[in-house]
């Protein structure tokens, strides 16, 4: 990330301006595609470049598919590819005489492609305008001009008594931290109930905390990565848009601990009611004193601020979603420097996952040692997971860490409907590798799944049926993985696109080639989109070596 | 024939180090050296792409000498000198030496300046010698010394970086010295605190904490001001005061009378930022100051450099890494021009003519002897010659007639002379007047020294041939002296470093070989020791002490009224350099082709100006037409334009006006009148409604 | 602290990367995104080399260095992925690179020839020759970030800049409007530091293709 073009956007921020980002966006909020004379003002606006603005408005999905009088973007993340093998997307298509990117002649309609809605409990799902629907005949209500908001499941429990999803929200944790620990105290029992990051990478994040808090800045900042762009995973989008206060108050603690006077969280574009549910969330809090100069009276000053993304998988990367927050491109950044001594606007950051901040309040409340007895595995506390519409009961689900896997989709999610079988799953999101169904029986933690060439993740289980063409899943995901490279790193940039480019191809895949450009992208990439994305592909090719068309 | 070698660019102060490839005679490329102390491995597009004017079709090849029916006619080498020795010899046997006077160029070598000053004044037997920093910061020049005792930066560009905080005034480095001005740019932004100083709202205000906007010709008092404020707010460093410097308690008393309200009400600067300014400087760890010729080019010039000396003393902010005095110097070689004494008062390292040991040294070496009075300075020769007391000049690399102010004097001065024998790469304005015309060569044809801004001594080497008949400059002027009977004896410009070394107690250490790639920064001692920074002890004045001067401000010499009721400034543009000679003949014309005149918007609408359109600008002393830019970079009541274009002649606007002690013009004020040229203005202002 | 390179000491400071430990060590590791006038930028992965106890091959220009670490150049799990990012560097250009350029050299010096493993899309052909000095052929650009960098951190024009994503990265001058009719201060920073001479001096193109 510039060095140079962090100060200038610090410089303009305390002078109250906007980032180029949210300025662009506007622009295509109001007239549907960016001019040269947008850029201009995003740049006259912002304090940024105009070449700066201009690499910013070719990256985002959401700045560049051109908008008609009704702009329909499909959804085609993995669940709603295991609902209709992409079926769906062809179908509007074809029907809308538009191809994805595009705007018809006449300017009235424009389709785009949207990665993922989180409607994966009832794939596929289209979005026009700011509602969503989803469905097996959802198509046919677009068609129709008839699009109704889909209806999501409310979140259910595993556990004897809801941990996380507590109803009623009564910011206890922070009132007895602020009352009775010092931020010391709060950082060391944070880090006592060993509370791993629920991203996907599973840092500790009292670990997290410390860094930043021992570092070196005029001020410190928290940010919540709210940038849940696992398709299949709708978990951060639940707590976002139904649990916005836990969220707060997590932050407020995590400021609390490492001496931040301010909080940002990173929304989704492709959840348009995050923003909104988590700013009027603040707005109530600062009302009750909970936020703001001065929180529940004390010394100790926190606010937050809500900022929505424009569409980009990478963003979800810790440095990509510092960088999209202060409207720039949102590709990777080597590290080190990490964001807790240099982060946002140059100053340390703490950047957690909404849920891993969910987690805090519970641990401030009940402190380390309850957490930590929550799941009965060497996991503290517990774990959110959702399943895709394959199965009988799609939803979220609060579980404690080390069920068995069968259990979970089985037991909890009723197995698949409609008598299908499970063929595999893919966890955690399209990083993760393909769990077969011969190993549904692995525990559901961080390490059992690593051991079987999987990950948790962030917690999100799409199933595939019998049905589903193993080399179609590998072509689709790999499209999903070149599609979404920030085009950084030199392997991941175009490595990606030559794995997508053999398996699209109407011939078999030459295994050797293959591998030593898996073996390319594993080893040589900057973050874990490059890395990661190798995963599932060996998966499926130790799994379903017939099903690929490797020769 | 592939040449490689590393040299040192020829156009800006700064003295980037280039990467210069050649191929059959021609330049190819050029690259920034990664080493260069300066540059660090970057360069401006003047230094890497502005190269192509030395294989211009333009380019003088042969001597030229003018015809009975005034035509210019190529002639020979033989017939050039020999002309040129006889009209000398002639014009000095019958009126004396000092009816001849010479020109060195800021562009040239140290050691082209270095033999042309010595043909004057030991083959010719005049201390008549100047050169063109006297037109540009001859008043920093005298500044520095009078108050510090050397006349050079008393730091290096390596305190932009080092620095916490700076004062940038007069200077406008993102154009004028664009290595310098990226430097301080990426400073600002890595956290120096820089406050800006200029009528004009330059580039870099943009990326500093702080811009004063003081009206043309009011550096004084903002100077003043600033001291005041440190002294009232007890920011003065009392111990470095007492320690190293004279004067305080007299310069205490005057800074009296300049209160911020006093200052705000001469220059226009808010109150509240002029001592927001000064808390910044005074309380930064390490701060420096860095200036150029809107500065210099005043009637005041020299004593606004005095006063910005105060207020380093007075904070004790001198001769440390990141507390230093910079000024930006604007030609590769102002600072060796006249450290080489190619002044009419010093010899070499700025020893008086004067003094008699020093005379005595100088009389031994060359085997002559010479008077003990100053000549005269670019200015008097000037008046001389149109007085008839001054009959022949020798131009050596600069166009007096396109750069020097009061351009109809210059002419009128040129064409009273009996011989004017001018040595430079193309025909300008002033060859029209020239008896005879040398072919010289540019920076990339020849062997030598710079010495940049920050004292840098620095090897130039030659990357090509000089074309046709051209010569090197050394070479002209050494052949030149030997034909009138003062033969130096040099081989080759390093054999000159000796002679300057040995003479100079500030070069003692200097040699071709010791300068090497990282170059040397004078004083150098005998042992090669050289001195990034100055004044780390003591002071070069009498006692080690520094001497603080108490000025008031004084208004400029050309001020607002009826007639000309708004305020020329003139500077310069990124793609061009001075008079534009190189730079016009090659592809920079193609970026910038033409000049413009930037008035503020509110002047513009009230003078029925649009974007775009030609005016008409008047001063006392000329006219000149050109085409307008409106824009809010420059303050209501105030208008800018470069000088590159001899089609504009700016410089005719420019009066007698300069600076009280060392006669520099005043560039940098003139009041003018400006006016659309077409007389229906295509748009007409609304005309408010009735009632 | 001590690191060693290639079985020889070298002593380095805190914050000492393990490329300028091996270039202290007077070793040599190739480079393509990377630039000593610039901060280090971790893109090209090119400079990867072997650290005992690593799970795999490092990039040289962003690991800092570690006391006792032990640093092999020639590691060869590091050399192979190095030679295969290099090998698709080559094969998303529409021509092979100059024999003049940095990239040239460096595919010489991982031993790259021959049939490219992985052939498909390669960059479509794009130019700009509108500016007097500078040229500009997108299709050869490997967005390895240097003009980018050079026209920020050492020039401080701003007026390059990242466009695209993915495969589809690349530069552009100002909003795409060519250097010409950009904030460019046509300084040739970008020229200078070019690995591919996707931005040349526009004098040199007709030797370059010659």
């Amino acid at each position: 990330m510039s060095r140079n073009l962090v100060e200038i956007i610090r410089r303009h921020h305390e002078l109250g301006a906007p980032t180029a980002l949210e300025v662009l966006k506007a622009a295509v909020a109001d007239h549907g595609e960016l001019t040269d004379e947008d850029r201009r003002d995003a740049a006259a606006r912002s304090g940024l470049p105009e070449a700066a603005v201009h690499g910013v408005s070719t990256f985002y999905d959401d700045l560049l598919a051109p908008r008609g009088e009704r702009h329909i973007r499909v959804c085609t993340g993995t669940a709603c590819f295991a609902a209709t093998a992409d079926a769906h997307v062809d179908e509007l298509r074809d029907a809308l005489g538009c191809d994805l990117g595009e705007r018809s002649a006449d300017g009235s309609v424009s389709l785009a492609e949207t990665v993922c809605l989180g409607y994966c409990h009832s794939a596929p799902a289209v979005r026009e305008g700011e509602v969503v629907d989803a469905g097996p005949s959802v198509v046919e209500r677009v068609l129709a001009g008839a699009i109704r908001p889909a209806r999501e499941p409310p979140p259910r429990s595993a556990l004897d008594g809801p941990a996380l999803l507590a109803f009623g929200h009564d910011w206890a944790g922070l009132s007895r931290a602020i009352a009775t620990l010092t931020p010391e105290e709060l950082l060391d029992v944070v880090k006592r109930a060993e509370v791993r990051g629920r991203g996907g990478a599973g840092f500790p994040a009292g670990l997290k905390w410390e860094f930043a808090r021992d570092a070196d800045g005029e001020r410190k900042f928290i940010v919540a990565n709210g940038d849940e762009g696992d398709p299949g995973s709708y978990i951060d989008k639940l707590l976002m848009e139904e649990r916005p206060e836990l969220l707060l108050e997590g932050m407020a603690l995590a400021g609390y601990a490492v001496g931040a006077d301010h909080g940002f969280v990173l929304t989704r574009s492709e959840y348009p009611r995050s923003k909104p549910a988590l700013e009027w969330a603040v707005a109530v809090a600062r009302r009750a004193g909970l936020l703001g100069a001065s929180v529940l009276g004390s010394d100790f000053a926190f606010d937050v601020t809500i900022v929505e993304g424009a569409g980009s998988y990478v963003v979800g990367e810790e440095t990509a979603l510092l960088a999209c927050l202060q409207g720039l491109r949102g590709t990777v950044s080597a590290r080190p420097p990490f964001p807790a001594q240099r982060g946002l606007h140059g100053l340390p950051t703490v950047v957690n996952n909404v849920e891993t901040l969910c987690n805090i309040p519970l641990v401030a409340r009940e402190g380390a040692e309850r957490y930590g007895q929550l799941s009965p595995g060497p996991t503290s506390g517990t774990k959110l997971i959702c399943f895709n519409e394959r199965f009988e009961r799609p939803g979220v689900y609060e579980v404690c860490f080390g069920t068995s896997t069968r259990e979970l989709c089985e037991g909890l999610a009723g197995g698949l409907r409609d008598g299908q079988q499970i063929k595999a799953l893919q966890i955690g999101g399209p990083l993760g590798g393909i769990l077969p169904a011969s190993l549904l029986d692995t525990p559901f933690d961080f390490d059992d799944l690593a051991a079987v060439g999987c990950m948790l993740g962030h917690g999100g289980i799409v199933a595939f049926d019998e049905t589903t063409d193993m080399r179609a899943l590998a072509t689709h995901l790999l499209r999903f993985g070149a599609t979404e490279s920030c085009g950084k790193c030199f392997p991941c940039r175009i490595g990606l696109r030559r794995a997508h480019e053999m398996f699209v191809a109407d011939e078999d895949v030459d295994r050797e080639r293959l591998e030593a450009l898996l073996e390319t992208l594993e080893l040589g990439s900057l973050c874990a989109h490059g890395s990661g994305m190798p995963a599932p592909i060996r998966s499926l090719l130790e799994h379903f070596p017939d099903e690929l068309g490797i020769a | 024939m592939d040449r490689d070698l590393t040299t040192t660019c020829g156009y800006c102060g700064v003295g980037c180090r280039l990467e210069a490839h050649a191929s059959d005679g021609k330049v190819i490329t050029i690259a920034p050296a990664l080493d260069g102390p300066a540059n660090k491995g970057h360069t401006c597009l003047k230094g890497r792409f502005a190269h192509q004017f030395s294989r211009h079709r333009e380019r003088l090849d042969s001597p030229l000498i003018r015809d009975g029916d005034g035509e210019l006619r190529r002639a020979s080498w033989e017939e050039a000198i020999a002309l040129i020795v006889s009209e000398l010899t002639r014009i000095r046997d019958a009126d004396g030496p000092d009816a001849i006077a010479g020109l060195a160029s800021s562009r040239a070598t140290n050691e082209d300046c270095y033999v042309m000053q010595r043909m004057m004044r030991a083959a010719i037997g005049t201390h008549n010698i100047d050169n063109c920093s006297r037109v540009c910061h001859s008043p920093t020049s005298w500044a520095l010394r009078k108050s510090f005792g050397l006349s050079g930066a008393t730091g290096s560009f390596d305190d932009i970086e080092a620095a916490d905080a700076a004062i940038l005034i007069g200077a406008n480095p993102t154009e004028a010295h664009p290595v310098a001005g990226a430097r301080i740019k990426q400073a600002t932004l890595r956290g120096l605190k820089l406050v800006t100083i200029d009528p004009r709202r330059i580039e870099l205000a943009d990326y500093g904490v702080l811009h004063l906007s003081p009206r043309p010709g009011t550096n004084a008092a903002v100077m003043l001001g600033l001291a005041h404020v440190v002294a009232r707010d007890g920011l003065v460093d009392q111990p470095f005061l007492a320690a190293r410097t004279e004067g305080y308690d007299e310069t205490r008393a005057l800074l009296e009378d300049y209160t911020p309200a006093d200052v705000q009400r001469i220059s226009g600067v808010p109150a509240a930022d002029l001592q927001r300014a000064a808390h910044i400087y005074a309380e930064a760890g390490e701060a420096s100051v860095m200036w150029g010729l809107g500065v210099t080019e005043h009637r005041y010039g020299s004593e606004v450099v005095r006063l910005i000396c105060n207020l380093a003393l007075m904070c004790g902010k001198v001769g440390r890494r990141g507390s230093a005095l910079l000024p930006l110097r604007g030609q590769n070689n102002v600072q060796g021009s006249s450290d080489m004494g190619a002044l009419p008062d010093t010899f070499t390292g700025y020893q008086s003519v004067a003094d008699e040991s020093v005379a005595r040294r100088f009389e031994e070496r060359w085997g002559v002897s010479m008077k003990r009075e100053r000549g005269l300075k670019i200015p008097e020769m000037f008046s001389a010659a149109v007085a008839g007391d001054l009959k022949a000049m020798y131009i050596f690399g600069e166009d007096v007639a396109q750069t020097d102010p009061d351009t109809t004097h210059v002419i009128a001065a040129l064409e009273s002379l009996e011989l004017l024998v001018v040595q430079d790469i193309f025909e300008n304005e002033t060859t029209r007047y020239a008896d005879v015309v040398l072919p010289a060569s540019s920076f990339l044809e020849k062997g030598g020294t710079f010495t940049n801004a920050e004292r840098r001594i620095q090897l130039v080497a030659p990357a090509i041939d000089p074309p046709g008949d051209a010569r090197t400059d050394f070479d002209i002027l050494t052949t030149i002296s030997a034909a009138l009977g003062h033969d130096m004896g040099f081989q080759t410009p390093a054999d000159a470093m000796d002679e300057i070394a040995a003479l100079t107690p500030d070069w003692a250490g200097v040699s071709h070989e010791r300068i090497g790639r990282g170059g040397l920064q004078w004083p150098v001692a005998a042992d090669g020791t050289d001195s990034p920074i100055l004044y780390e002890d003591a002071f070069e004045l009498p006692g080690g002490r520094a001497l603080l001067a108490a000025l008031p401000y004084k208004p400029p010499g050309s001020e607002v009224s009826d007639a000309f009721p708004v305020i020329l400034v003139t500077g310069r543009r990124l793609e061009h350099y001075n008079a534009g000679t190189m730079t016009r003949r090659t592809h920079n014309l193609d970026l910038v082709g033409s000049e413009w005149l930037e008035i503020h918007p509110d002047d513009a609408e009230r003078l029925w100006i649009e974007d775009g359109s030609l005016v008409s600008v008047r001063s006392a002393h000329g006219r000149i037409e050109l085409h307008a830019h409106v824009t809010a970079r420059i303050e209501p009541g105030h208008v800018f334009t470069a000088f590159h274009f001899p089609e504009v002649r700016t410089n005719l606007l420019i009066g007698p006006s300069a600076d009280v002690n060392t006669s520099c013009p005043e560039y940098k004020v003139v009041a003018v009148d400006v006016r659309p040229v077409s007389e229906k203005p295509r748009r007409t202002p609304a005309i408010a409604a009735a009632g | 602290m001590r690191v060693i390179v290639d079985d020889s000491d070298v002593d380095v400071q805190a914050g000492t990367t393990v490329l300028q430990a091996v270039r202290l060590s007077g070793g040599f590791v190739p480079t393509l995104c990377f630039d000593e006038r610039q901060e280090p930028f971790g893109a090209c992965r090119v400079c990867m080399v072997g650290v005992r106890g690593a799970s795999g091959p490092l990039p040289a220009c962003t690991t800092l260095c570690r006391d006792g670490m032990v640093i092999d150049t020639r590691d060869e799990t590091a050399r192979r992925i190095a030679a295969a990012t290099v090998e698709l560097v080559l094969s998303e250009l529409p021509q092979p690179p100059g024999e003049g350029t940095e990239l040239a050299a460096i595919a010489r010096d991982l031993g790259v020839e021959g049939e490219l493993r992985w052939p498909g899309a390669v960059h479509e052909r794009r130019e700009d020759l509108r500016h007097p000095y500078l040229a500009l052929r997108q299709e050869l650009c490997i967005s390895c970030g240097r003009c980018v960098r050079a026209c920020d951190e050492v020039q401080g024009a701003f007026a390059l800049t990242a466009v695209g994503r993915g495969f589809d990265a690349n530069i552009a001058a100002g909003m795409d409007q060519g250097f010409r009719d950009s904030t460019c201060v046509s300084c040739g920073a970008c020229a200078d530091t070019c690995p591919t001479d996707a931005i040349t001096e526009i004098s040199l193109l007709a030797m370059i293709e010659r």
